[in-house]
């Protein structure tokens, strides 16, 4: 499964609305399989911060952990706000 | 020459404060109306509105400072007052919009956008239901002069700090902690990382930043990786911060 952040906007701060995307999404990842691997598309968004990031790709990495791969991330906030969510979990993204 | 005049009400539209704050004004000297008499109607030149205008918008900072220093609120113009976290994730996104328009931040701009919903999330995360007197953020940018100022008259970083950290006892060494300790797990506090974001990000681009809270004031720049904490000239119940690009 690909999940394409832009689809929830360009500027994605505040725990707020990390937990409300995360909440909307939800019900879509029932569909994925087993053996399947999550694909965090970053393309387009613009500002990524630590709160909506620990509500939403926290949330995803609690459940699917290794599963997850992260794509294009050459943003700086995107790399700024990985940096800082992999000293949080002490774990390693998978990058693509 | 611009001879026009405004009535009161006009004039309070046009600065974004109440007819009530600007009879103030005229009472105390700050801005003052034209009249006839002392019961007559008061009038303002629309030039004299346009010059007052001009001066806040040079002083952006003091006029942070003030509401967020004054022991009782004062009212800021509505353009610079975000009451609720929804007005100010609408005025953020033009911020990142109006950012990306500036050619010598076209590198950076997502972070300075990135550092400020940060610090105005916070105020707004760490706050909610517990505003010691008025909610919401003063938030304000002047790109010319390369800009963003947030405050809010909240808790306070120590006061927030010391729900998980009782051991903390003065603003100084809140405000070190709370930009250098990482908390590690999403739980059980999960809030606690937006201020480190923030310093990783100042130390390792052209940005300074200067944050008071209480009695202290913390300033940062590129490659400060010592944090420098010193005791601040005004007192601050909440946050007053400047990012400066």
């Amino acid at each position: 499964m690909i999940i394409y952040l832009k689809k929830f906007g360009t500027n994605l701060n505040g725990r707020q609305f990390g937990k409300e995307s995360y909440s909307a999404f939800k019900p879509s990842l029932r569909d994925v399989d087993k053996d399947e691997n999550i694909i965090v598309d970053f393309a387009g968004v613009i500002t990524f911060t630590p709160s909506w990031a620990d509500e939403f790709l926290g949330s995803l990495n609690d459940e699917f952990k290794e599963k997850i791969i992260l794509k294009n991330t050459e943003n700086p906030s995107v790399q700024a706000t990985i940096d800082m969510l992999e000293q949080i979990y002490q774990n390693k993204f998978k990058i693509k | 020459m611009n001879n026009k005049f405004l009535t009161i009400s006009q004039a309070a539209e046009r600065i974004g404060v109440s007819i009530q704050t600007l009879r103030r004004w005229d009472e105390s000297g700050r801005l003052i109306s034209i009249r006839k008499k002392d019961t007559s109607h008061r009038y303002y030149k629309e030039i004299d509105i346009d010059k007052f205008l001009n001066n806040y918008v040079k002083n952006l900072y003091k006029l942070a400072e003030r509401w967020a220093a004054a022991e009782k609120s004062s009212e800021v113009p509505a353009d610079y007052y975000c009451k609720d976290i929804s007005v100010f994730q609408g005025r953020l996104t033009r911020l990142q919009n109006d950012l990306g328009k500036v050619y010598r931040l076209n590198k950076i701009y997502p972070l300075i956008s990135a550092i400020t919903g940060e610090i105005g999330n916070n105020s707004f995360d760490h706050n909610l239901g517990n505003w010691p007197d008025v909610p919401g953020i003063f938030f304000a940018y002047d790109l010319n002069k390369g800009q963003v100022i947030l405050a809010d008259r909240g808790r306070g970083i120590l006061n927030t700090l010391k729900k998980v950290k009782p051991e903390l006892s003065n603003h100084q060494d809140a405000l070190r902690v709370a930009f250098t300790e990482i908390i590690s797990g999403r739980s059980p506090e999960y809030r606690g990382n937006g201020l480190k974001f923030v310093k990783n990000v100042v130390v390792s681009n052209e940005i300074d930043l200067k944050f008071t809270t209480g009695d202290a004031q913390l300033t940062i720049q590129k490659n400060d990786h010592d944090l420098d904490i010193n005791k601040s000239k005004i007192y601050i119940q909440g946050c007053l911060v400047l990012i400066k690009f």
